[in-house]
């Protein structure tokens, strides 16, 4: 087991085990985000990624096991509690209100916050960060294309000034362009120093970005460590990559 | 100004009055369609308590105008707590049908519930406010007329302004787009909806109050006409779209105003319906939206719930019926034999909606209307045409069943909410044509002297005899729907209402399949008609109404969606039940909202199992 995280993890997920009905989704899920990190959760379908996501946001309710975050036991909380103690949430296929303006949607992220001019003050910042929305600041979410959509999805989350946030396949259905720009675009979140756990499908991208990561397979994580180690090795390789062959650059 | 000028201009005005009561109704459908994807069956319940709370504070307790007005909202906004806790928190995690069903079953307890308390006779209210008139271009303009304006004007502008620059007002609508997303922005989703009950129902009650005092009188049944015409009105423009649906009810208000005008008064209610039914099939997403396609629903709508039916055996169905046989044999009382004829007539309807509904998952509220063209033809043939009894009952059967397929032609390329709504508009407008085609039906007087039923010449006019003549076609129409259960076709049936995409992806034809269950389900229903037409030797348009719709449906959700042994047994359930209950007969209706509640929550599958 590699332990890098210096401190107390920022979200700690402890022993879970979920269950949909009779079938059991997470068996004993382990894994730990230090403050400012970029993590990876990766697998194929069906491992469990997207419940492991559910299950932090308070969406599903595991029956054993224990979630911490920023010092609290979360675990059975409500959602808008567990957003309300700092987290983010980019959803998977990116969820825009899609008839809500651009600007309505960025304001929603902030739904929670009351300082109404921190609020006008990052909207702002983050308009400058995504100049295409601010183009189409007045325009209904439902009418952007996929990719501006990823890039309200995570303005949105980070109206809420949250200190980690959870993005449940970022990268889906976009275009290459647009794939590259949301990894760019996480890394400079990161550094401005937002946590970030994602799930992916493209094991060869989340890793070039990510500091660590984990594997997870049936329910159970099957290997985890650095990215660049991670990215080395076979087993990933062979899981995710195709084959031996090296990752494209 | 010239008198036609007059005329137009008065009804302009008259059709915009009640254009803002409509959409002062369906602005809450509209919200809680929005916000929870539910149509709200209690919502003219909700209005018919605002309008009794309203009669009760002016007539009785002498209140000042301002104070009934917070009185009716307040208590209104209350029952839709109520109606958001019982009808719908509760039942989280269950089939998309059961909120709906429970509504209906709520509004059944409400509305007897307001009758037990107040008699179902109308009150009369007369208007507190003073009867000042004004001529405006000819037109005449009363107290009313304007506060009716006012309220539902500054109601529409309050909600424009709550929706749009609230933070609750965001959540609300964030919610009704995305409940997911919006949990995640920190949305109280429940809180939201609960909002949105009580708001929804402020504003229902607050139209019933006007109404009353609009029409000078309240009375029990105002409540299910109120519920449809918030349909209409909400549906016209766009389910869940509230500035459309404001314009909706004034449209409604409009089209009906001019049609009362040209025609008679009577046709009011026919005008709501068949524009219902026009817009469902040009323009299912309302006036408003050019889409012509329904939005994606991710289940079909059915109240199948996974469940293994209890399978009688064949051997007990055999000794059920022989005893069934020979009970004016061994209990020769005419009471009992009355009440369960009644329950065998009563088992017909519920196998006829338990095959579409059940068996085929499409929810109908509209079998009462198969009832009453089954009903009509037989008696029309026995009574103008000299037809025996024996053929005119064929015919009736035959005749129901091609009209009424037709007739719900146009709701098949709906789905779930939609398809009940179209049966209970296409049940009204039955009703309607009944009431207005008096030529043929003889209008609100009825038919009368009818023949009596008979058999090879021999009349069946003792109880015995109609109650052997029930059991005949009750156990005819079983056979038939459970051989047809068991073909090809029961599983074609079967494959469209649990994925009709995947059935349409098999080269299924659904719209074929569709047309050939409502039309055996119409002629079962016919047959119960016609059979009930003679047995009474009078029916009139108030006969078949959608409130028996609704018991049948009751009846085959009681016994088990699709499970035939379980309609029938549910039928007679529901009939004996308050018959032995003696001095329950008055709440009656109140015992069947309240069955079909616990129903839903507590054995969804029915007595017997969903098959």
């Amino acid at each position: 087991m590699t332990q890098t995280i210096a401190g107390e993890p920022l979200l700690d997920i402890d022993a879970i085990d979920t269950y949909y009905g009779a079938m059991q989704v997470h068996f004993g899920l382990r894994l730990a985000v230090g403050v400012g990190e970029i993590v990876c959760l990766l697998g194929g379908n069906a491992s469990g990624k997207s419940t492991t996501m559910k299950v932090i946001l308070g969406l599903v309710r595991p029956r054993a096991g224990r979630v911490r975050f920023a010092g609290a036991d979360i675990t059975g909380w409500e959602t808008p509690r567990v957003i309300a103690r700092g987290l983010g949430s980019v959803p998977e296929a990116r969820r825009i209100f899609p008839a809500m303006t651009v600007r309505e949607n960025l304001l929603m992220g902030a739904y929670l916050r009351q300082d109404r001019a921190a609020v006008s003050e990052d909207l702002e910042r983050i308009l400058d960060l995504f100049p295409r929305l601010r183009e189409r600041l007045s325009q209904r979410g439902g009418v952007l294309s996929g990719g501006e959509q990823q890039m309200l999805a995570i303005g949105r989350a980070l109206m809420g000034r949250p200190r980690l946030i959870c993005m449940d396949e970022p990268t889906m259905g976009l275009s290459p362009l647009y794939v590259d720009r949301v990894l760019e675009l996480i890394q400079t979140i990161n550094r401005q120093g937002v946590t970030i756990f994602m799930v992916e499908q493209n094991a060869n991208l989340a890793l070039q970005i990510a500091h660590r990561g984990y594997v997870l397979q049936n329910g159970r994580i099957v290997l985890e460590g650095a990215a660049a180690a991670l990215l080395r090795s076979a087993e990933v390789q062979d899981a995710y990559l195709g084959g031996s062959a090296a990752p494209a650059a | 100004m010239d008198s036609f000028l007059r005329t137009v201009a008065d009804q302009t005005v008259n059709g915009l009055v009640i254009g803002n009561i409509y959409a002062l109704t369906a602005v809450g459908l509209a919200l809680i369609f929005g916000v929870s994807n539910l149509i709200n069956f209690a919502h003219g319940s909700v209005y018919l308590i605002g309008a009794y709370v309203g009669w009760v504070a002016i007539t009785w307790l002498h209140w000042p105008f301002v104070v009934t007005l917070v009185a009716v909202a307040l208590s209104c906004a209350a029952i839709g707590l109520v109606i958001e806790r019982v009808g719908l928190r509760d039942l989280q995690g269950s089939a998309r049908i059961a909120p709906l069903l429970s509504t209906i079953g709520l509004s059944f307890a409400f509305d007897q519930i307001v009758q037990l308390a107040f008699t179902a006779n109308p009150q009369s209210f007369a208007s507190p406010l003073p009867d000042t008139r004004w001529q405006v271009g000819g037109v005449t303009i009363g107290t009313l007329d304007v506060l009716i304006a006012a309220i539902s004007l500054g109601v529409a502008a309050a909600l424009f302004a709550f929706l749009r620059f609230t933070r609750l007002g965001w959540a609300l609508r964030a919610t009704a787009q995305d409940r997911d997303a919006a949990q995640q922005m920190g949305v109280d989703v429940n809180r939201v909806q609960q909002v949105t009950f009580a708001l929804a129902s402020a504003l229902g009650g607050l139209a019933g109050l006007l109404v009353g005092l609009y029409f000078n009188t309240v009375y029990p049944t105002m409540s299910f006409q109120a519920g449809l015409k918030g349909f209409a009105a909400n549906l016209l423009g766009g389910l869940g779209n509230v500035p459309g649906t404001v314009v909706g009810g004034l449209v409604l208000g409009l089209i009906e105003s001019y049609g009362v005008a040209v025609l008679s008064s009577t046709y009011r209610n026919l005008f709501a319906f068949l524009v219902l039914i026009v817009v469902l099939v040009w323009r299912p997403r309302g006036m408003f939206s050019r889409e012509r396609t329904l939005p994606p629903e991710t289940l079909t709508g059915t109240f199948i719930s996974n469940s293994r039916p209890v399978r009688l055996p064949p051997i007990l169905l055999a000794a059920v019926t022989a005893f069934a046989v020979i009970i004016p044999v061994v209990l020769p009382d005419p009471y009992i034999l009355q009440v369960l004829t009644n329950a065998w007539l009563l088992g017909l309807v519920a196998l006829s909606v338990t095959l579409v509904t059940g068996t085929t998952g499409q929810t109908s509220l509209g079998q009462a209307g198969f009832m009453a063209i089954g009903a009509y033809s037989s008696a029309l043939l026995t009574l103008r045409a000299g037809w025996p009894f024996e053929l005119a009952l064929a015919a009736a059967a035959g005749i129901s069943a091609v009209v009424g397929t037709m007739l719900v032609l146009p709701a098949f390329r709906l789905r779930a909410h939609y398809v009940a709504i179209a049966t209970l508009g296409i049940g009204e407008i039955v009703n309607q044509a009944i009431l207005n085609w008096d030529s043929l039906t003889n209008g609100v007087l009825g038919l009368v002297n009818i023949p009596p039923a008979s058999l090879f010449g021999i009349e069946l006019v003792t109880p015995a005899g109609l109650y052997w003549g029930a059991l005949a076609l009750l156990t005819l129409v079983y056979l038939v729907q459970s051989r047809l259960l068991r073909s090809p076709l029961g599983r074609t049936w079967r494959a469209l209402r649990d994925d009709d995409v995947a059935a349409r992806a098999y080269g299924i034809n659904l719209n074929r399949y569709k047309a050939l269950a409502f039309s055996v389900s119409a002629a079962a229903a016919g047959l119960a008609g016609a059979f009930t037409a003679h047995m009474y030797t009078y029916i009139n348009h108030e006969t078949f109404t959608s409130t028996t719709s609704v018991l049948a449906l009751t009846t085959a959700i009681l016994g088990g969606l699709g499970n035939l042994a379980g309609a029938i047994a549910g039928s007679v359930v529901l009939t004996v039940l308050p018959e032995l209950l003696r001095s329950w007969v008055d709440y009656r209706y109140l015992l069947y909202g309240i069955a079909l509640l616990v129903l839903i929550r507590y054995r969804p599958q029915g007595l017997l199992g969903t098959d």
